[in-house]
């Protein structure tokens, strides 16, 4: 009941004579707090709890109401409560807004690998979950870091969560110096610690770290001002916080989904692009999957599969999984 | 939902979720009297739950600081403290060039090759060579050695120390009021400075990674943690491999923390298996492919004709490319330099 | 360490009930398991979770001795430094002193090259009085392919240690101090190895050979008791196409010799149990010739030295080693093994 309780604060209205009206009726008052996913979650657990409120004949209750000594009061309490509910609701979107949305907030961010940027039609979709997905050494982390130093000189604030201690600024630096311009001078210095200052690194060891990160990303994105925007937030590597809690439990599973729903969750409120990498593993006979399995599969809306031709330094990508590109190769260095 | 992503356990998890908190932000401003209240349970085990759920949704960073994640560091100042860091030499010059001049501090690296090749005489050289003073370019560090195959040798870490001492009092700032002012260096301090540990089973292995923490905290002058090999008791006591997945990437893991927290190199030898593909058997480092992710650095050591030589196999700065190096009597030295190697044989 | 039990280790009491609770009884019980493992089994939250790990970890955790410390210890309290010496002075250089203690040393070769041979005067040399160089202790000599003969003992132990062995009952003592096991089985050899960790405790053994199998238990024997532990391995023969390189090297290099590895052996157990063995000692023929060579060691550098045998046992033709590089360190050559059949001419004189 607490919940009702801490809307009680906001509005006078819902008191706790509303509170015990609403109970005598076998209605749950603590549902009302959720946002649109954990509604739907919500209803998934108690069903009964919000569409017991929902369907029921308003008219009948309001007659309940009428029975009672402070009709009006409690009329009042839920024409309140309807509209808390509605305002919990994200609104509803038709297909223009949609595309309207899609075409004035979330951008395309270049990665600076053109053969990455060719085979994506422009490069990192803001508010998608991109997954890298190769095997060792197949130049994972070098997307990663390229993609990082290349958005950072175009738009903007990169935040790059490491778990394998594989942010090198050297590298960066090496990047960095490619795509700017060769003339050496005040401007280009300038740019310089303008790029590396955009890029933000954060090692994280566990999966519970990297919970209170996002949640902590989340809770300062809300504040951020719009020059040092956060456009691209990558993760290198998921699957090795993953890994250690896929055991038997249905709770490391459970969190897994959890990640991906708040990395989706954060990418399109914030109109964000997200990059994670995953690792491959040996199946039987000696052929390679990636490390996280199916049900991880359906959570990316981007898939690549980054692969090394042995013996050669040249590497080779292709699509796996992509919302509107239909599915591709293409050569990289 | 939410509540799902907290470090609680499970019990607790389903009171919350049964009487109604699936959300972080509904813990936010709950008192804990209340919430002990809802959920049946002492104040005090709310106040607990109340703790770990303001820490993960980030409040208490309201101080308008600019940073967007706490105990974050921009590319530019880590370049800054990167300008300042030193590397550990392997005492082989071409070894060092692929290696971006020497074993880097905050990364694990792991080594592997065939037996025989020289991954102990590799561990045992850096375990020295970390201790090498500052003045002489060195980082001056202490060494922690892990020995679970029981083929360190004394006899072995003596010579290589004392080689060291030799070598740094002739090429080091070699005026004589300055090596006086020295009294440290000698092979005896060099040894006394390498905390061994023989480790005897996986349990007592991932016991000791644990340990490592602590251990470290109470000696902040070590700078390199030398595991020869991470692979041997894994490699035996295994029926289930998935577990052993999940224990090994744990540890790598842990490993990984210890080398960014406390800003010190970890050394990992593996060994080498053969694996089947693409219609031949091919020699690879053991321990599957969720291990090959793990390490920062993966350098292979193997024979090229008649000379051993380093492949950097795996980095996420350096680009692939292989050296020679050899295993003297005083350690890993250059190739070219097979003079004492002589001496030796007459002796 | 690993086997200690939670209860005994001074969690709280609420910690260490729910672990109980769980069957988690031992060190390694907690420790197979990650952390998130625990974490759902016990119903406990991650920090109590995380916090008593830690506390169990450095408990189970093995003690650290300095090197300096080691050094130290190894020379006060170990005959020889810690050194069984083999009597062949350049064997005997190159390994700082002989067969170490405390280690696994294996000897490979193809068969009749010697090994055995090497295995016998060893265990002589243990057992003998230390005022002749000895260890004077006992030796547990595991015979799996019954060739342990104590006429051959004698008669190595005659030609080279003549004064000894002439004295009455002396050799019979020397004998006597060497135990010889014969298990047939491997389940037999683990068995006998369990009992030889008993054995060791109870007398002054100062010496394991094992010839010829290995199991893996011997490496821990070799530390629990600080003794030299000598394993001999066989060889088999390897086809070419089974040669294996890594990934990133050039295939076509090897293919320009393929008379090279018409004969190429290798030890019978293969690169997992070669990483598990301290020193490998290879003992091969080729020209003509017979070596001794020091495949593995991580103090000597890889050296071959020429010997041959004789009635006194082993004996090395040259005491400077001749250096060995590149793969030849872990291939075995055999060419040239015939000639060498008639060697017994020399012993049955």
């Amino acid at each position: 009941m607490g919940l009702l309780k801490h809307l009680e604060r906001d509005f006078p209205i819902i008191d706790s004579d509303f509170q015990r009206f609403c109970a005598s009726h076998g209605i749950l008052s603590d549902c009302f707090d959720f946002t649109q996913f954990h509604l739907i979650l919500a209803l998934a657990i108690y069903p009964h709890a919000v569409e017991d409120f929902l369907f029921h004949d308003l008219y009948v209750l309001a007659a309940f109401a009428e029975a009672q000594s402070t009709s009006e009061r409690l009329k009042q309490g839920i024409t309140q409560v309807l509209t808390i509910i509605d305002g919990q609701h994200q609104t509803w979107f038709n297909g223009m807004e949609l595309l309207e949305n899609h075409q004035r907030r979330k951008r395309v961010l270049r990665t600076g690998c053109v053969g990455l940027d060719l085979l994506l039609e422009g490069g990192l979709c803001q508010g998608q979950l991109t997954e890298l997905v190769g095997p060792s050494s197949s130049g994972k982390t070098q997307v990663c870091l390229q993609a990082a130093s290349n958005v950072a000189k175009d738009i903007g604030g990169v935040v790059f969560i490491d778990t394998g201690n594989s942010v090198s600024p050297k590298r960066i630096v090496h990047l960095v110096n490619n795509i700017l311009d060769p003339t050496p001078g005040e401007a280009k210095n300038r740019m310089f610690e303008r790029i590396m200052r955009c890029i933000l690194c954060h090692s994280v060891f566990n999966i519970f770290s990297l919970f209170n990160v996002l949640h902590e990303l989340e809770a300062n994105l809300r504040l951020q001002s719009e020059e040092a925007r956060v456009q691209l937030i990558i993760i290198d590597s998921i699957s090795s916080l993953i890994t250690p809690i896929l055991g038997s439990g249905s709770h490391g599973h459970a969190l897994m989904i959890s990640v991906g729903i708040l990395l989706k969750k954060l990418a399109n409120e914030y109109d964000i692009a997200v990059l994670v990498t995953n690792h491959m593993v040996g199946r039987d006979g000696g052929t390679l999957k990636p490390a996280l399995g199916d049900s991880w599969k359906s959570i990316p809306n981007v898939r690549l599969l980054l692969s090394r031709v042995s013996g050669d330094n040249k590497c080779s990508m292709s699509i796996i999984k992509h919302p509107s590109v239909c599915a591709r190769k293409q050569k990289m260095r | 939902m939410e509540i799902n992503t907290l470090p609680i356990s499970a019990s607790t998890r389903g009171k919350l979720i049964s009487t109604g908190y699936t959300s972080l932000s509904s813990l936010s401003s709950i008192s804990p009297s209340r919430l002990a209240q809802d959920l049946r349970i002492q104040e005090s085990e709310a106040v607990e739950i109340l703790k770990v759920a303001s820490v993960n949704c980030g409040v208490g960073n309201s101080d308008g600081t600019r940073a967007i994640v706490a105990g974050a560091q921009t590319a530019w100042d880590m370049l800054h403290e990167e300008e300042f860091a030193r590397r550990i030499t392997t005492s082989c010059e071409e070894f060092d060039q692929i290696l971006g001049g020497g074993i880097s501090l905050k990364e694990v690296t792991e080594f592997g090759g065939v037996p025989g090749i020289g991954k102990t005489q590799m561990g045992i050289q850096l375990a020295v060579n970390v201790q090498i003073p500052v003045d002489y370019g060195g980082l001056g560090g202490k060494a922690i050695y892990i020995d679970t195959e029981g083929s360190f040798m004394v006899e072995r870490a003596l010579q290589i120390a004392e080689a060291c001492v030799e070598d740094l009092l002739d090429n080091g700032p070699a005026r004589k009021d300055f090596r006086a002012s020295q009294p440290n260096l000698s092979a005896k301090n060099l040894l006394r400075d390498i905390f061994y540990f023989r480790v005897c089973s996986y349990t007592e292995q991932i016991a000791l990674v644990n340990y490592l923490e602590k251990f470290i905290s109470e000696h902040k002058e070590v700078k390199a943690i030398i595991v020869d090999s991470v692979t041997f008791h894994f490699r035996q006591d295994f029926q289930d491999m998935a577990l052993r997945t999940r224990l090994l990437s744990n540890m790598a893991l842990k490993l990984m923390q210890l080398a960014k927290k406390f800003n010190l190199a970890v050394v990992l030898m593996n060994q080498v298996t053969t694996k089947y593909c693409d219609g031949s058997f091919r020699l690879t480092l053991a321990l599957g492919d969720s291990w090959s992710h793990t390490c920062t650095n993966r350098v292979i050591l193997y024979w090229e004709g008649n000379e051993r030589y380093a492949y950097m196999d795996k980095s996420p700065s350096l680009p692939s490319a292989s050296a020679p190096y050899a295993v003297t009597s005083k350690g890993i030295r250059s190739s070219a330099s097979n003079c004492k190697r002589i001496k030796l044989m007459q002796a | 360490m690993a086997n200690k039990f939670i209860s005994q280790m001074n969690l709280p009491k609420s910690v260490s009930n729910v672990f109980a609770a769980r069957n988690i009884i031992t060190a390694k019980d907690a420790l197979s398991l990650t952390e998130f493992e625990l974490m759902e089994l016990l119903d406990v939250g991650f920090p109590e979770v995380a916090s008593a790990v830690k506390h169990i970890s450095e408990l189970a955790s093995p003690p650290y001795q300095t090197v300096l410390l080691l050094l130290e210890q190894r020379y006060e309290s170990e005959h020889l430094g810690g050194h069984l010496p083999t009597c062949l002075r350049g064997l005997d250089e190159a390994l700082c002193g002989g067969i170490p203690f405390g280690a696994l040393t294996e000897l490979v070769g193809p068969a009749g090259i010697g090994k055995t041979q090497f295995c016998l005067k060893l265990s002589l040399l243990a057992s003998l009085p230390a005022r002749y160089g000895g260890l004077n202790g006992h030796v547990i000599y595991i015979d799996v392919e019954s060739k342990f003969t104590s006429k051959r003992l004698l008669e190595i132990g005659a030609c080279s240690f003549p004064e000894i062995f002439q004295m009455d009952g002396m050799a019979k003592e020397m004998a006597g101090r060497i135990l010889v096991l014969r298990p047939v089985s491997l389940s037999q050899l683990t068995e006998s190895l369990e009992q030889v960790k008993v054995a060791m405790l109870k007398n002054q053994v100062k010496l394991l050979v094992i010839d010829s199998m290995a199991a893996l238990i011997s490496g821990s024997l070799a530390e629990f008791s600080r003794i030299p532990v000598i394993v001999t391995n066989q060889v088999r023969s390897q086809s070419r196409v089974a040669t294996c390189q890594y990934s990133f090297q050039e295939k076509d290099k090897t293919v320009g010799d393929p008379e090279r590895f018409n004969s190429h052996l290798v030890a019978a157990l293969g690169n997992n149990w070669a990483h598990a063995v301290t020193i490998r000692l290879v003992l091969e023929a080729s020209s003509g010739q017979r070596f001794i060579k020091i495949a593995k060691s991580p103090i000597s550098p890889a050296l071959a030295f020429p010997f041959i045998i004789t009635s006194a046992g082993i004996l090395l033709q040259d005491n400077d080693g001749i250096e060995v590089m590149g793969p030849q360190l872990n291939s075995i050559s055999c060419a040239g093994n015939g000639d060498f059949i008639d060697f017994n001419n020399q012993k049955l004189q």
